[in-house]
């Protein structure tokens, strides 16, 4: 169970890119995913794809983690790439079975796709390993505040953002206790037909809501306890402050979309 | 060997940043009929142990083994085993799910397959084993009860298996004093006369010390005592260490021991210790 959600979970490690700043993580990911998006040439786009290799041998991260990350989409990629070498026209034909014709036109914009997919997952997946949910929430909470001056409450929206995150490993530890306790009182949770299957979830979902409930009854309780007040401003603990080496990284990354931006020309 | 482990050891989560090594070369072993204690500090790997007694973890390396056959060989049942082996989980009133005590006794037979004249056989029996009045309690809502009462329906929940083992964790978390008296008290009937082999995890020993005949010691997943219990508890500095405390009753023995008086020390529960302050009083009369 575990296993299926390492997509995106962090990894604790001690690299310059943990240490930097949410915001400054987050604007950068939306300038390069905005230039990948601008870049029509191969040398730009590859240039991207080294510099994000770049940036995952700097996390520390191990290198399995990211191929694990892209497994999701490797179907996605090969759908893609299957249209378009039989179904995009032009260029020359490099292979005909009967009446289907593969064309180089296809050949180069189905790579060129699927190479900017695997980029784009690469640097989210950057973003998301490196960086714990709750500061990933923060930051986030950051580039919403505009939003405040059209009547939403953004630090509300941040701060349910962040308990729900939080709460998500609690819940999935508890669930699989929970099913150790039944199976112990001789659940099965797996054979049968699948109304029976759904039958059997019950001893399961239960005692989950009736925990919830209460787990949210009591964060609730204490978080007035300790002054929560909705509309009430908030400091916090880790200062949100944007360090020189902040800047510099920021300065770095433009730099180099820069050059991804000449290559394209 | 009856029941216990050769060299058992888990890790949580192989192969990522967050491994554990929850339990390293364990080893123990149960006989027929004991009454033992699994003691040790919190997140010492006490739970981790026995949820893997009936099959609920599979061993990272090393055997868990039950009447001589080792766990985990494909010709062990599973639920086979589970019904022998009953193991009660910490506040397990937790995981109720139904709407009458009868329902929620009765979920376990019934997994077992057995028809509903059986498993009502098996509840009455289960109820009565744990002090509970049929008519008083067969039809009302588990929630209703006080939480006493709720947890000797989760320990009839397990015995309506009629288990040969009963493995306990924590089972007197949350109880007041008097409901503490009373679980043990049950559980020293359900060794003694039905027979049931029990192992309570615990780390409040004021009333079960006295009803042990072994004890294991687990510090940092590894065994750092086993034996019988009145070997282990004579060791008081290495107790106090560990941060566990012998029961206060021993713990006066041995302040008066220290005082200067010829008191015994190896005084497990009030009666013995009434006992002995007794005679030692007589004695120094003298």
């Amino acid at each position: 169970m575990s296993r299926s959600i390492t997509l995106g979970q962090y990894m604790p490690g001690e690299s310059l890119i943990h240490q930097l700043n949410p915001r400054v993580k987050i604007l950068a990911l939306l300038m390069m995913l905005a230039v990948m998006f601008i870049v029509q040439t191969f040398y730009a786009l590859i240039f991207l794809l080294l510099f994000a290799v770049l940036l995952l041998a700097s996390s520390g991260v191990p290198f399995s983690y990211f191929l694990r990350g892209i497994r999701p989409i490797l179907y996605i990629a090969l759908f893609a790439l299957v249209i378009y070498f039989f179904f995009t026209r032009g260029g020359v034909v490099l292979l005909r079975i009967g009446f289907i014709t593969v064309e180089s036109d296809g050949v180069r914009e189905g790579l060129f796709v699927v190479t900017r997919l695997v980029a784009l997952v690469l640097y989210s997946l950057l973003l998301t390993l490196t960086t714990t949910p709750l500061s990933l929430t923060h930051g986030m909470g950051y580039f919403l505040k505009p939003l405040k001056y059209i009547g939403l409450p953004t630090d509300e929206v941040a701060m349910i953002m962040s308990i729900a995150l939080r709460f998500i490993p609690t819940l999935m530890e508890e669930s699989q206790r929970l099913m150790r306790a039944q199976l112990s009182r001789g659940a099965d949770f797996e054979s049968g037909s699948i109304f029976r299957k759904a039958k059997s979830l019950v001893p399961l979902i239960v005692p989950l809501f009736i925990s919830a409930f209460r787990r949210a009854d009591e964060l609730a309780l204490a978080m007035e306890a300790r002054g929560f007040r909705l509309g009430a401003r908030r400091t916090r603990l880790h200062e949100d402050i944007i360090a020189p080496r902040d800047w510099a990284v920021l300065v770095f990354v433009a730099a180099t979309l820069a050059a991804a931006l000449v290559l394209n020309i | 060997m009856f029941i216990g482990t050769e060299k058992l050891s888990h890790i949580y989560m192989p192969g990522t940043p967050y491994a554990t090594k929850a339990l390293e070369e364990v080893s123990f072993s149960l006989d027929r009929g004991d009454f033992a204690l699994l003691i040790g500090p919190s997140g010492s790997g006490k739970s981790t142990l026995i949820q893997h007694l009936n099959g609920l973890l599979k061993p990272s390396g090393g055997k868990v083994i039950f009447e001589d056959r080792e766990l985990g060989s494909d010709s062990v049942d599973l639920l086979a085993l589970r019904k022998r082996i009953g193991l009660v989980f910490q506040m397990a009133e937790e995981h109720f799910f139904s709407e009458t005590v009868y329902d929620e006794v009765a979920f376990a037979p019934r997994n077992l397959g057995l028809d509903e004249v059986k498993v009502e056989q098996n509840v009455k029996l289960a109820l009565e084993r744990v002090g509970l009045e049929w008519e008083v309690v067969h039809d009302r809502h588990p929630f209703q009860l006080s939480s006493g009462q709720k947890r000797l329906v989760a320990l009839a929940a397990v015995l309506s298996l009629q288990p040969e083992v009963l493995i306990l964790d924590e089972p007197t978390a949350g109880l007041d004093p008097g409901g503490r008296l009373h679980l043990f008290a049950l559980l020293k009937s359900l060794n003694q006369q039905a027979g049931l082999t029990v192992l309570v995890c615990t780390h409040h020993m004021d009333e079960v010390a006295d009803l042990a005949d072994s004890v294991l010691v687990l510090n940092r997943g590894k065994v750092i005592m086993s034996g019988p219990a009145h070997d282990i508890f004579a060791r008081r500095q290495e107790f106090n260490k560990l941060g566990l405390s012998l029961p206060e009753v021993t713990e006066v023995m041995h302040c008066l021991a220290a005082a200067g008086l010829p008191a015994r020390t190896d005084i497990y529960s009030l009666e013995q210790a009434r006992a002995e302050i007794n005679s030692l009083k007589r004695r120094l009369e003298k």
